[in-house]
């Protein structure tokens, strides 16, 4: 089981550090995107596409960061308490308060299959002139969920392993 | 069960599950998730939470965040701000608590050209305090400075807290930008009276600079460094000229403000790999946090809606206890107030939005102002303990002989002075309108 | 016996629901009391309107006031909702062209098939551009970009017009923030009441079709459930809704023309806005070239405009 549990944190930590760190250049994408939409209505007509393929990398980038974020320990806590408690006391509470998390992103992602399995069906476009498929967005966002529920299960094992008085 | 109790029941359970320490959207993504199931049923209640991922996708200023965020961590990582703090040092240094004085007026151009307080916490900190320490400026009245400095980064424009209020409350972002920057510059001003009054009754507060350490910068230096100003103001011109204009949207606005900040520290060779690297890392850090508990938040606001709760608290108020709306209007910010020590800016947003903005709006109030009401009391809570980035910021950033004790300390005065603010703007609301008003009005 | 109640959201917000309504659902509660109440919700309150298809069918929300395009609905007479460009010139052009010229049985089996009543058809106002610099021929809508409906939207884009959708209730915003330049989305009634009038300078009198045309519908499972009595309130009460819109926007598009302050009016030559209504039936047969459903939808507006051009006066003037 600690070995089970140490490799699952390797892994899932590994993936979700990489992809993060990928997608963190993202926000250059946004830029190049927001750019071009105020060069093309500047100068030429104005891309029916940039607004869209903007919000896009938008929640790509905050959805696949998601996972590396929570890494980085940028999600705020109210830290009333939290904040005077000694490390295995966190660790304790949140090896139980995490549940919260995986159910709130278990029912995210139960929404974001049935919508995406939606958009498949019918083919689903965005309502807009440009008409793109909604579907890799929506596969994307669904991808990101289940990299956040990983990362989660990660951070309770973290958290038993200090319980045990160990290192993962 | 009547929609009050429900209502009641998923405000109690979320302020328990915050408690509780877990990641705050978590806490407030889970309550929405049950109470949505627990209403619903299977029939839908399970895509709330996701159909509110779409409602964040389609709205647009939102991608105005990550770039506000990138700007300011480029600006405070990069230390392009370095010989503007110094153009301020020079050019006032003379005067008791000039430096003080200049330091508020650094943290105004630094707010201009970012959406959070932190970029002006972090230059405050690094630039700005070792040398007031040094000229033997009294510590309480640094630490308290840059505290309250910074935190007009979220009032004056842009601002990333306008902007997630904007989305919560479904009110303009540019006219709520402009709202805030009359009460900003207000506030700034307060400061700077509060210094200069504090300093003339006790000099030993805020030394003049000493003669000598005046004589050693020539004129020329004193100009060459008041053209460090310009660097700054060429940023905020590229992302403002071409919106005023009409060339670009205010989204766009946003990336070429960005890139602007990104180029300039490029080409003073201050983009190095490990600012490259802090930056951009923080700038997701920072967005995903924000995102998340957006998210969460739109899904608990979308049950809260469903339940058709707010009409019945509407009711609860004005109906049954018979408040006038301006005993209810001080009400909320004095909960604003309490709130405010132990909460941060967007639990309080969340937690309050569903339940004040459409009572606000009901009672008859601007929800325009009421953002501004909103975001001064944010900065607030920013500096009150024991809850407070500001405070925490200064903890890890202050140099060792200034305790936690002075940090403290040193906010009583400022936050006075931003009540002061708050009262004012509630009591005279064109101080935050009458800008919007005349630019909106054709 | 416990109160049945239904959600319904409608795609338009909270300034134009108070007249395009919500006095029909007041109505429905008044005389339905405990039976029955439905709550309503303004444009994307509990789901964005792109989901709202979808939250229907599936029973998030029980009914929903929308046009088939706005919120995507996959079926075969999606496009004709919203503003099919040209399919009709008067607001009373609707109701005929459902209950007279068989659109309402078209409608209702598309909709079965996917779970959802139909309940029933209307007219809302005509489609005029609202934009912040005068339009005064095709060439100054080059480049313009605008906020429409889909199809409206893709059938301009050959014009120059860049279409933008966004959610209803940052329109006014977006055109502060210049995202957008201009709107083609209603007629002047619901610009000067949504606040439209308040950020746009000009008002274009050509319009691109002379009538919305949008539904009632509701979960299937939902309709079913209730009993005859209140199928046939729902009914009667959503019946009196398309009839507050028949005449406040008739008589609101004149008046607002006539006494107006906040647009000024200016128009495209007949000859030239030729080009569009020419355009429009090359569009048509594109459309009716998709599908046997969307041929049979276009025959029956042929038909209808061949019919109402015969009648002559006052149907048509020329
Ligand atoms: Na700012
Ligand atoms: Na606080």
């Amino acid at each position: 089981m600690r070995e089970f549990m140490r490799a699952y944190v390797r892994i899932v930590d590994k993936f979700n550090h990489h992809v993060g760190r990928f997608i963190m250049y993202g926000i250059f994408a946004m830029m190049a995107v927001l750019l071009w939409s105020s060069i093309s209505k500047t100068f030429f007509l104005p891309s029916l596409w940039t607004l869209e393929i903007a919000q896009f990398i938008m929640v790509a980038y905050y959805i696949l960061g998601g996972a590396y974020s929570i890494q980085l320990g940028s999600n705020v806590r109210m830290d009333l308490f939290y904040a005077t408690w000694s490390k295995r006391r966190k660790a304790a509470f949140d090896s139980v308060t995490v549940f919260m998390l995986l159910f709130y992103l278990g029912v995210l992602l139960f929404g974001g299959l049935e919508s995406t399995i939606y958009s498949l069906e019918y083919g689903e476009r965005s309502p807009t002139a440009w008409r793109p498929y909604i579907w890799p967005i929506k596969i994307t966002m669904c991808f990101g969920i289940i990299m956040m529920l990983l990362q989660a299960i990660s951070e309770l094992f973290k958290d038993i392993a200090t319980l045990r008085g160990e290192k993962l | 069960m009547p929609y009050e109790m429900i209502a009641l029941l998923m405000f109690s359970t979320m302020m328990l599950m915050l408690l509780t320490g877990q990641r705050v959207f978590g806490a407030i993504g889970a309550v929405a998730a049950a109470s949505a199931l627990l209403l619903w049923g299977d029939a839908g209640g399970a895509d709330i939470p996701f159909s509110a991922a779409m409602k964040l996708m389609k709205w647009y200023p939102l991608l105005t965040l990550p770039m506000f965020i990138f700007m300011g961590y480029v600006l405070s990582e990069s230390r392009i701000a370095d010989d503007l703090y110094k153009m301020f040092h020079v050019w006032m240094g003379p005067i008791n608590g000039g430096l003080a004085i200049g330091t508020i007026a650094l943290m105004v151009l630094i707010s201009a050209m970012n959406g959070l307080s932190v970029a002006g916490m972090a230059i405050g900190a690094t630039i700005a305090l070792p040398e007031l320490l040094r000229r033997g400026y009294d510590k309480k009245m640094v630490t308290g400075v840059i505290q309250a400095g910074s935190s007009l980064g979220i009032l004056v424009p842009p601002s990333v807290v306008l902007v997630l209020y904007a989305m919560i409350a479904r009110q303009p972002v540019g006219q709520l930008w402009l709202a805030g920057i009359f009460p900003g510059l207000m506030m700034a001003a307060l400061f700077v009276i509060y210094i200069a009054v504090r300093c003339r009754i006790s000099p030993n507060l805020g030394p003049a600079l000493k003669e000598d350490a005046r004589r050693d910068v020539t004129l020329a230096e004193k100009l060459r460094l008041l053209r460090a100003g310009l660097l700054p103001l060429g940023i905020f011109a590229s992302m403002m000229v071409p919106f005023v204009i009409g060339w670009t949207s205010l989204v766009e606005s946003s990336a070429i403000g960005a890139l602007t900040a990104f180029l300039a520290a490029i080409i003073k060779r201050r983009m190095t790999r490990q600012v490259f690297e802090t930056s951009l890392r923080q700038t997701l850090g920072i967005s995903c946090m924000f995102m998340w508990i957006i998210l969460a938040a739109l899904g608990f606001g979308a049950v809260f809606d469903g339940l058709g709760a707010v009409k019945a608290i509407e009711n609860l108020f004005t109906e049954q206890l018979g408040l006038s709306p301006w005993l209810i209007l001080i009400l909320m910010q004095l909960s604003f107030l309490v709130m405010g020590t132990f909460l941060d800016d967007t639990a309080m947003l969340v937690i309050v939005a569903p339940l004040y903005v459409p009572l606000v709006d009901a009672l008859g109030f601007d929800l325009i102002w009421y953002g501004v009401l909103y975001t001064i009391t944010t900065q607030i809570a920013y500096m009150t303990p024991p809850f407070g980035y500001n405070l925490f910021l200064m903890r890890a950033m202050a140099p060792p002989e200034i305790t936690l004790r002075d940090i403290y300390g040193s906010i009583i005065p400022f936050v006075m002075v931003m009540i002061l603010a708050l009262v004012l703007v509630m009591a005279i609301p064109e101080i935050a309108l009458w800008l919007p008003d005349y630019v909106y009005k054709k | 016996q416990s109160t049945i109640k239904w959600r319904l959201q409608t795609y338009a917000g909270p300034a134009l629901a108070e007249h395009v309504i919500k006095p029909a659902i007041d109505s429905f509660n008044k005389i339905a009391r405990d039976e029955m109440q439905i709550e309503l919700y303004t444009s994307d309150a509990l789901v964005p309107t792109g989901e709202l298809f979808r939250a229907m069918q599936k029973g998030t929300i029980d009914a929903v006031q929308s046009d088939d395009d706005s919120m995507a609905s996959p079926t075969e007479v999606t496009v004709f909702g919203g503003y099919f460009p040209f399919a009709s010139r008067y607001s009373l052009d609707v109701p005929v062209l459902f209950n007279q010229y068989g659109l309402n049985e078209i409608w209702d089996s598309e909709y079965s098939k996917l779970g959802v009543k139909h309940i029933s058809a209307g007219a809302w106002d005509p489609c005029h551009f609202a934009t912040k610099d005068p339009i005064n021929s095709l060439e100054d809508l080059k480049g313009k970009r605008v906020f429409t409906f889909p199809t409206a939207g893709r059938f301009m884009s050959q014009f120059g017009v860049v279409p933008v959708t966004l959610p209803w209730e940052d329109i006014e915003v977006a055109v502060q923030t210049g995202e957008l330049d201009g709107i083609a989305w209603s007629g002047i009634t619901e610009d000067y009441t949504v606040g439209w009038a308040d950020v746009t300078n000009y008002f274009l009198t050509n319009n691109i079709s002379g009538a919305w045309a949008g539904s009632f519908f509701a979960n299937m499972d939902r309709w079913n459930e209730l009993p005859d009595h209140l199928k046939e309130l729902v009914k009667v009460t959503f019946d009196s809704s398309h009839y507050y819109r028949q005449w406040w926007y008739w008589g609101g598009e004149a008046s607002l023309r006539v006494n107006g302050t906040k647009m000024k009016l200016t128009t495209i030559p007949d000859a030239e806005w030729d080009q569009v209504e020419k355009a429009a039936t090359i569009f048509w047969d594109e459309i009716a070239a998709e599908s046997e459903t969307k041929k049979k939808v276009v025959d029956i507006f042929k038909q209808y405009n061949a019919d109402m051009q015969k009648a002559g006066r006052p149907y048509r003037y020329n």
